[in-house]
């Protein structure tokens, strides 16, 4: 489990002890991005060192700062952590301690068993060499004998899928064969603690199927995984317990739904506005008019109330308040919704014309609406582009409508909400 | 439970911020065993970039033999005109210059290994923690290798110029391998540095190209003034000239020189050895993106 606070009393450690594969107590790191400063820093630390003497390392030298300040954290075998955070967070960082490349200014971190840092696809890759020959070297700088090499050489190929290749230089292969024989050596060396660092979108979907099913059975065999990713979706899928860094700091941890909710909603609040559900827009001069223009856009219940957010699974209709100055016959009113946290994928794209619908429209103040039985966005904030058109004209866009879906039942783990009925019929045989 | 048992078993790593100079006992050991787990993984190291070398190269094994002729000749010709007075080698001057140059530049080879091996393997030390031991014996064993093509090359000289060579041939390997371990030392203890400024390896063509002429390579022990006594503070030199003397006449004429250098060499390997240990991971912390 997790330990946000540095483990205090002796009972907390020694209870399941030997299953605690890492432990992270009160870890701090400075960094420094002059880098000149850096360097002079790097050879200043060597020479005190090498004196014997100790580091001060509590105190910031000029142009440093905390990467990692106070992390505290425990993994036991076969347990997934997430790691989320923002760019520069420090999660880099905090792998990059895990697993031992670079040592902590303040604080310990105890790690047992071999570590296989995902961070590292193809490191030790020569581009003359053949697919066989970079297996082989790739596996030994992560840690693997010849002879273990041997016997899981024929797994890594098959994974890959690189049997054609096998004899050609890894130059010569696609980005995603390269990325795929990364993958395959990593991940066979059969770590007890698996470092993963946005890795997993590499490679065609069949692929990271593939890769997931590996994961989940090394899972089974024991090895504790860190997943470090921007994307929540995939930590909400593997990980039960996950931590936030912000700042270097480790601002929340538990429960990975908790975890990420509070991640996303500091995400929407760092952005210029809340999402309150509604958008006035300026009125515009008639000169500056296309013939319509949006001035309003805002969600209504059936009942014709308000919605500051829309609860997933619940009705809602989204009404586009115009402006026309002139008849249209076939306008096309266009929404396209993107999910503002994670990769900002695009989630739907919704158009009246592509439904068949053309929209009369005439003169005068007109609400469009479009009418959702069911709201089947998951929770989150979201980011619409609204626009309406007669054929290639274009009328007027909003760029961003900031929404937001609330939970209406438990939908963790859900893409989208279903919605369904549940029923037990008896059967006659 | 078999599994939690097995778990046990394995080695516990612990990282603090504590300087690790002050648990020596420790130190030695863990640099026992990473010289140990570093073996195979040298091994693959080093045949992947001996692969890589002559796959890359047109002329190949041929860059082991070129160097050396290309200054005997230069050498030769210039003696020959007088340009410059030689004095009296043991041998025929145009394989003394061949032979010795053939150990000079193995030594230049250990000696730029490290420097080299620490900057090219940058983007696979700042991902992952393998023993760094491994790239410089990767390096070392590469210096023996492309030393082994030499041989082919003074082997070849030896029979050509009739050069006598005694029992005590046998015993010249022992000065080279000193001689190889001297120039390591110098490499291990420029390396972490070399990863950080470029300056370094600037520095280190430039050093070298000054420091053959302090070494007789091309010329003879000299004896006397200022050039002399640089000559023979020169712990490149009793080496060299032992390795020389060994593989030829026999004759030793530096045989102090021989064990204090060696006698440095040694020791001063595991002192920038250790050195080395101490500062990679701080070299990581800055050269890391």
């Amino acid at each position: 489990m997790l330990t946000q606070q540095p483990i205090d009393s002796d009972n907390t450690v020694h209870s399941n002890n030997e299953d605690v594969v890492i432990s992270v107590e009160n870890v701090a790191k400075k960094f420094c991005r002059d880098l000149k400063h850096s360097l002079f820093y790097g050879v200043q630390d060597i020479v005190t060192e090498l004196t014997g003497g100790q580091r001060n390392g509590t105190v910031l030298r000029s142009k440093e700062f905390w990467a990692l300040k106070d992390v505290s954290f425990e993994l036991r075998r076969g347990e997934a952590l997430g790691l989320v955070g923002s760019n520069g967070a420090g999660k880099s960082t905090l792998l990059r301690i895990i697993s031992g490349l670079i040592h902590p200014d303040v604080g310990t971190v105890k790690v047992r068993g071999r570590v296989a840092p995902l961070i590292a696809l193809g490191a030790g890759f020569n581009p003359i060499l053949t697919g066989r020959e970079n297996i082989y070297a790739n596996m030994s700088v992560l840690g693997l004998s010849t002879r273990e090499i041997d016997e899981r050489f024929k797994d890594v190929v098959d994974f890959a899928e690189i049997w054609d290749a096998l004899e050609a230089p890894v130059q010569t292969y696609s980005s995603g064969m390269a990325a795929r024989l990364g993958f395959a050596c990593a991940v066979y060396i059969e770590p007890d603690i698996l470092l993963i660092d946005e890795v997993l979108a590499v490679g065609d979907v069949k692929f990271k199927m593939k890769c997931h099913r590996r994961l989940a059975q090394l899972r089974e065999q024991g090895t504790a995984f860190i997943l470090v990713s921007h994307n929540s979706h995939s930590v909400l899928n593997v990980c039960n317990t996950s931590i936030y860094l912000k700042k270097g700091q480790l601002i929340a941890g538990g429960a990975t739904e908790a975890v990420v909710r509070q991640y996303e909603e500091d995400l929407c609040l760092s952005g210029s506005e809340a999402a309150k559900g509604e958008l006035i827009l300026p009125e515009k001069p008639r000169s500056q008019s296309a013939g319509l223009d949006i001035r309003s856009l805002y969600f209504k219940d059936e009942q014709g109330n308000r919605l500051e957010t829309l609860i997933c699974g619940e009705p809602a209709n989204l009404h586009v308040e115009c402006k026309a100055y002139q008849d249209i016959s076939d306008a096309n009113l266009g929404i396209i919704i993107k999910a503002f946290s994670g990769e900002n994928d695009q989630v739907l794209y919704l158009t009246s014309a592509s439904d068949g619908e053309y929209l009369n429209i005439t003169p005068g103040t007109v609400t469009i609406q479009m009418q959702l039985p069911y709201c089947g966005l998951i929770p989150g904030v979201y980011s619409a582009r609204v626009y309406v058109r007669s054929g290639v004209k274009s009328f007027d866009i909003v760029e961003s409508f900031r929404f937001t879906v609330k939970a209406g039942q438990a939908m963790s783990r859900c893409q989208f909400y279903q919605p369904r009925t549940w029923k037990v019929t008896a059967t006659e045989c | 439970m078999n599994h939690s048992r097995s778990l046990k078993q394995k080695p516990l790593v612990i990282y603090t911020p504590e300087n690790r100079l002050r648990r020596p006992i420790a130190l030695l050991q863990q640099m026992w065993r990473d010289l140990l787990a570093s073996r195979e993984l040298a091994w693959q190291l080093m045949r992947r970039d001996i692969k890589a070398q002559y796959r890359q190269s047109f002329l190949g094994i041929a860059w082991a033999f070129l160097p050396p002729i290309a200054l005997a000749v230069g050498f030769t010709l210039a003696g020959e005109a007088n340009v410059f007075n030689v004095g009296k080698t043991d041998i025929p001057y145009t394989a003394y210059v061949m032979f010795s140059t053939s150990l000079w530049q193995t030594f230049v080879e250990a000696l730029n290994g490290p420097v080299q091996a620490v900057t090219v393997a940058k983007p696979m030390l700042t991902r992952v923690n393998f023993p760094r031991e491994a790239i410089v014996l990767s390096k070392l064993g590469e210096v023996f290798f492309n030393f082994a093509i030499k041989l082919i090359l003074i082997v070849a000289l030896f029979l050509w110029f009739q050069v006598p060579v005694g029992w005590t041939v046998l015993l010249a390997p022992v000065a080279l391998v000193h001689l190889i371990l001297l120039g390591t030392l110098f490499g291990i203890l420029l390396a972490p540095l070399g990863a950080l400024y470029q300056d370094v390896s600037k520095g280190l063509t430039m050093v070298t190209s000054l420091w053959l002429f302090l070494t007789p390579v091309v010329y003879p022990v000299p004896s006397e003034g200022t050039f002399g006594m640089l000559v023979k503070f020169n712990p490149v030199t009793p080496l060299l000239v032992t390795t020389r003397e060994l593989a030829t006449t026999g004759v030793l004429s530096e045989v102090t020189g021989f064990w204090i250098a060696s006698v440095f060499t040694l020791l001063g390997l595991l002192l920038t050895w250790i050195s080395f240990r101490l500062a990679m991971p701080f070299v990581i912390e800055r050269i890391s993106s």
